[in-house]
């Protein structure tokens, strides 16, 4: 137990060695923490940014109100769910399938190692990569925020990042398994991406029906940020349903690649 | 209220997001030139780096390099 335990901590402590040797855990919060920046700023000087540039006849009077600290907040995750989502899945794409088309997957499994400790740290980068970039630039949106709009309670923006961040703990748990699905990191891109936005579309399309989905997920992020959220029944069974699709895919992932690490 | 446009008063809140863009941009820079085989030629990506806003280097973090091992 202890053995098996200690082979998954080294198995962990590679993965985030590459992590850093990479630079993924520099560039990746860097670009979270330039979206979450560019968010309010763009928002405070909107109406400057129309009367400079915008094609608006002499006179003409635009009011546009002073949105609240808690709406910026929540546009800004809205920029995460796309923009940074992106790029998270991208980055994430090929970390099983790279490692199996380059053949160093099955360098690593010939030796006696589970390969859930393989899963389960190829999961465990992906989700420090994925909460250390949201907390990174959710953290400096909150603060750019405040300077420009107004405080927001920091309980709020604390739950708001809990829930997002589960959000995109999914989306890494989907990437880790397509990844280790298909042979190519495109088609688990574009799979992860296209699942996504359907389980979100569902969620959004059918709130009451199917709110308990994993992509209601990023609107009651919106809700904590903004005020509170409206259906906590409905939120718990959104969260029970993500945690057992999480762990599903994730014994999947080591199903599969048990059953065809050979193949390459 | 914005009749007395100031750049002075933007700076500050500009400033960072430039400097975390310049950081972004010397990252791949120094990446790509130290990389032995990028994907594609290798004055492409820097051109792409240099002159694509924020996207070049993210493009190139994503897809410029070859999987070296």
């Amino acid at each position: 137990m202890t053995s098996s335990f200690t082979r998954l901590l080294v198995m962990v402590q590679k993965e985030l060695l590459e992590l850093v040797r990479s630079l993924k855990l520099l560039w990746v919060p860097l670009v979270f923490v330039l979206l979450g920046v560019m968010q309010p700023a763009s928002m405070y000087y909107m109406p400057l940014i129309l009367e400079k540039a915008g094609n608006i006849t002499e006179g003409a009077v635009i009011e546009i109100p002073q949105p609240l600290g808690s709406e910026v907040l929540a546009q800004t995750l809205q920029q995460f769910g796309t923009l940074g989502l992106l790029v998270l899945v991208l980055v994430g794409m090929s970390s099983v399938s790279g490692e199996r088309n380059s053949g160093a997957a099955s360098l690593i499994l010939v030796k006696p190692i589970a390969v859930f400790s393989f899963t389960a740290s190829k999961w465990t980068a992906l989700l420090l990569l994925a909460w250390g970039s949201l907390s990174a630039g959710y953290l400096a949106s909150w603060y750019y925020t405040g300077l420009l709009f107004g405080d927001v309670q920091a309980s709020k923006v604390l739950g708001s990042l809990l829930v997002f961040g589960l959000w995109l703990s999914f989306a890494m748990t989907l990437t880790l398994f397509f990844s280790t699905l298909l042979r190519s990191s495109a088609a688990a891109a574009f799979s992860t991406l296209g699942t996504a936005a359907a389980l979100s579309l569902l969620a959004g399309l059918l709130p009451k029906k199917l709110g308990w989905l994993p992509g209601s997920l990023s609107s009651f992020a919106y809700q904590t940020a903004v005020s509170d959220i409206a259906n906590v029944s409905l939120f718990g069974w959104a969260l029970a349903c993500t945690f057992t699709l999480m762990a599903a895919a994730l014994t999947g992932a080591s199903w599969l690649l048990r059953r065809s690490s050979a193949i390459d | 209220m914005y009749d007395n446009f100031d750049f002075g008063q933007i700076l500050p809140i500009i400033a960072p997001i430039l400097t975390i863009q310049l950081v972004l941009v010397i990252i791949a820079l120094v990446m790509c030139i130290k990389a032995e085989q990028t994907r594609g030629p290798k004055w492409m990506w820097v051109l792409i780096i240099l002159f694509v806003n924020l996207i070049g280097p993210i493009t190139f973090f994503i897809f410029g390099r070859r999987n070296e091992r």
